[in-house]
């Protein structure tokens, strides 16, 4: 896991990685899937809710968790404060079409490593989050 | 001729006197004059009384004829007696002009009382009399068939023609039916005009018509007899004798109003007590006036207007023959009018010594009426008021009410009882409390409160105010319709606002849901293309493709939601226009007919948004096959029909969308009905008005 976590944190090679991609959105999780799987990350699943993203986690064991703040069951914040509880678990990145000032503390607050804008999502940001 | 009408005095004394002197030399050396000193006598009594009594008349009253036609009688009685002449032309003359004087005598009782002729008939009858009064001797005259004269002959007669007794006859007959006539003309008038006086004129009118009257009923017995038989000449005599007290009448009634003048301002005070009330006032100026017609009107300066002894607003009327208005000013300042019978203007004098000692008391009462006319005017307040008032004590006891309708008051019986009795004790007591605040320190306190009445709960607003120091009023409206209506006026003020909220998070949330998820995947597709360019060119122009469509679907999906807010087409293009559209994108086909009105933006988009939500739920609930749209104006109202052919039974309660439009028509003051049976179409209609929109 450190191993991997360690990959992460370099900024040029995402080789590997394994991403789980959670929205409810299809045509986000299909923009999200091509760009992050040309820059070399590994998507390994998707889910369209929290309690998909759950399940998915338990199964897929992803490196990287990249979590819509809305949902149509749970918010994001709920499934990331869920998934970091465990110290084994994925790395969690929010993202949302809105901006993060819109969601104050709560960001922090849930465990989640960051947050990107949904429009500046890139395998780049992904990974300068990571190493910070 | 200016001299003899400013002072007819100084010309015609000395003629009246002059032609007596002549009149009594010419009989006492007649020749043919049998009775000398009875005939000077009756000849100067007669003539010189009426020229005499007519010249002070005419004094008195410049104005009024009577007294000139008077003068003209005398004169011509004088004018008769030149007949006692010796000479032939002379008495000739005089034969012919000496019955003038009774033509002279009809036109003064027709004209009296104030010498003129009123009526086309009774001038008629007068010029009649005149060429009577002239032809008929002329006639008499030139047939007269032998000789009257005694003991001496007469004078020539310079006009004789034949002695044909014929002749003389007919001309005789002809002139006596035609003063018969006359006579009966002048009785049918002064009869008429008898029956149609006012009291006050039948005062003035009554001795010299009776007189008058009487001498002319004996003149026409006497004309008509007198060819047949001498008793016509005793029976004229008598009838002259009659005449004798009309100038002596007519001089009587000047003196009396002229004496009636000083005593007329004693007997208006007389006639009214120290501390009179208005009417009594008013019965003062009827009894001084010998009037019982006239009414009294104050000048009410607050009002502008007149006000009768009781208050009430007095138009004055306009002066006819019968009945006059005689105003009472005092230096510019209107004080009062009395309104009273036209004939009191025939004693000026009088009705002047009376308004001017009436001012100084009727500017007094005047006070007293405008405390009357401010009183009548808050009994008319209060009557026009809707509310219960009651008077009540300061110990909680009601003196006394008054309800517009009995069905108001809880308890019918309400004197006598004590707030206690009617109202909950609790609310008694609140009452009270505010009543003694009300007495004590002089203000109007108010209180609301519920009370239950037969199931209902009314709504009542009460006002305290003192009203003297141990009553008070307290006056009590029913405000249960405003109640309901400001409780509906805030659900709906709750409802819009909330409806606004929903709007936004709708569309907040179909911004994120749709355009903004469209364009986050247009960036990152773009993004992505971008980085294949160079190593995949193909597959990055495939990608710009997609991008182009994605693109494409996320400005149509933001134009939609644009409309949503407000339609464009609406502010470009009107009413008209946005719900031509409105039709074109409808599923169910529709049939548009909107009237070209001009309405306020605000009227406009409410008709829009009623259109809008009809059709919708026409497309989504009706299973419809035609919406007939009607748009038209009608009685300050735009008035908007839509009809649908489909299963009906919508319920307008249950629909947020439909509540959300009758509040948004309830905000410009309209109204929204829905009518929906089972199986029978849908109709929707709203009505709101045009001025407030």
């Amino acid at each position: 896991m450190a191993n991997r976590i360690g990959r992460i944190g370099d900024l040029g090679d995402h080789t590997g990685v394994r991403v789980l991609i959670v929205d409810d959105h299809p045509s986000f999780r299909a923009s999200a899937r091509g760009l992050l799987e040309a820059e070399g990350y590994e998507v390994v699943g998707e889910a369209a809710d929290g309690a998909g993203a759950l399940e998915a986690v338990e199964e897929l064991h992803p490196d990287i968790v990249l979590l819509d703040v809305q949902l149509p069951d749970v918010d994001g914040f709920e499934v990331a404060s869920r998934l970091t509880t465990n110290e084994d678990g994925p790395q969690v990145v929010l993202t949302s079409s809105r901006d993060s000032a819109d969601y104050g503390s709560c960001i922090d607050d849930c465990g989640a490593r960051g947050f990107v804008p949904k429009g500046e999502l890139s395998g780049a940001a992904l990974a300068l989050l990571l190493a910070l | 001729m200016t001299v003899l009408l400013l002072r007819p005095w100084l010309a015609l004394a000395p003629g009246a006197l002059g032609a007596g002197g002549l009149s009594a030399a010419l009989t006492l050396t007649s020749r043919h004059e049998q009775d000398k000193w009875t005939s000077l006598a009756l000849v100067l009594f007669v003539g010189w009384s009426f020229a005499f009594a007519g010249l002070i008349g005419w004094a008195r009253r410049p104005n009024n004829r009577t007294g000139m036609l008077m003068v003209i009688v005398g004169f011509g009685v004088l004018l008769g007696s030149l007949a006692q002449s010796n000479s032939a032309l002379v008495f000739t003359g005089a034969n012919i002009l000496g019955s003038i004087f009774i033509a002279a005598f009809v036109q003064l009782i027709l004209a009296y009382p104030t010498g003129r002729l009123l009526s086309t008939f009774a001038r008629r009858l007068v010029i009649a009399g005149y060429v009577t009064a002239l032809l008929a001797p002329l006639l008499s005259s030139m047939f007269q068939p032998h000789e009257t004269c005694k003991p001496h002959a007469c004078p020539r007669n310079l006009v004789l023609v034949s002695h044909d007794h014929a002749s003389y006859a007919i001309t005789t007959a002809i002139w006596t039916i035609a003063a018969a006539l006359i006579f009966a003309g002048v009785l049918y008038l002064i009869i008429g005009r008898w029956r149609g006086a006012t009291p006050a004129m039948r005062r003035i009118l009554g001795p010299v018509y009776v007189t008058g009257g009487f001498s002319f009923v004996l003149l026409t017995i006497g004309f008509i007899v007198q060819p047949f038989s001498n008793v016509g000449d005793v029976v004229v005599t008598v009838a002259l004798l009659f005449t004798f007290p009309v100038p002596y009448l007519f001089l009587a009634g000047l003196l009396r109003s002229t004496l009636a003048r000083g005593a007329a301002a004693e007997t208006v005070f007389q006639r009214i007590p120290e501390r009179a009330s208005p009417d009594e006032v008013q019965e003062g100026f009827r009894r001084a006036l010998g009037d019982p017609t006239l009414e009294v009107a104050y000048w009410y300066p607050a009002g502008e207007h007149y006000v009768d002894v009781n208050g009430n607003a007095l138009e004055l009327p306009e002066d006819t023959r019968d009945r006059i208005v005689t105003r009472l000013d005092y230096a510019d300042k209107r004080v009062a009018a009395l309104i009273h019978d036209a004939a009191l203007r025939e004693q000026p004098e009088l009705l002047n010594a009376v308004a001017g000692a009436a001012r100084i008391s009727l500017e007094r009462d005047r006070l007293l009426v405008e405390d009357r006319a401010r009183a009548e005017r808050y009994r008319a307040l209060l009557n026009a008021m809707p509310d219960l008032m009651f008077r009540i004590s300061r110990q909680g006891r009601y003196l006394g009410f008054r309800a517009q309708k009995e069905s108001e008051l809880v308890v019918k019986d309400v004197v006598g009882l004590t707030v206690w009795d009617r109202l909950p004790w609790e609310l008694a007591d609140r009452v009270m409390e505010r009543a003694y605040s009300a007495l004590e320190n002089r203000t109007t306190e108010t209180l609301e409160y519920e009370l239950d009445l037969d199931g209902a709960v009314n709504h009542y607003e009460g006002r305290i105010a003192a009203a003297g120091k141990d009553e008070f009023l307290l006056i009590v409206r029913n405000i249960t319709e405003r109640k309901l209506q400001e409780h509906e006026l805030q659900a709906s003020r709750a409802r819009i606002v909330a409806a606004e909220d929903a709007a936004r998070r709708r569309l907040e949330r179909n911004l994120h849901d749709g355009a903004q998820q469209r364009l986050v995947s247009l960036s990152l597709s773009l993004r992505l293309a971008q980085s294949r360019l160079r190593s995949d060119p193909e597959e990055a122009d495939q990608m710009l493709e997609e991008s182009r469509t994605e693109l494409a679907q996320a400005l149509e999906e933001l134009r939609e939601l644009a409309r949503g807010i407000h339609p464009a087409i609406l502010t470009d293009r009107g009413l008209d226009a946005a719900l031509d559209a409105l039709a074109a994108r409808s599923a169910v086909p529709v049939e548009l007919d909107v009237c070209e009105a001009c309405l306020s933006p605000s009227v406009e988009a409410a008709a829009y948004y009623v259109v809008s939500e009809a059709l919708a739920n026409v497309t989504k609930y009706a299973d419809a096959s035609l919406v007939r749209v009607t748009v038209g104006a009608t009685n300050g109202s735009a008035e908007v029909e839509v009809v649908d052919d489909g299963i009906g039974g919508a319920d307008p309660v249950r629909g947020s969308g439909l509540r959300g439009l009758a509040d948004r028509v309830a905000a410009l003051e309209g109204t929204l009905e829905v009518d929906s049976p089972p199986g029978r179409g849908t109709v929707v209609r709203a009505r709101i008005p045009i001025e407030i929109g």
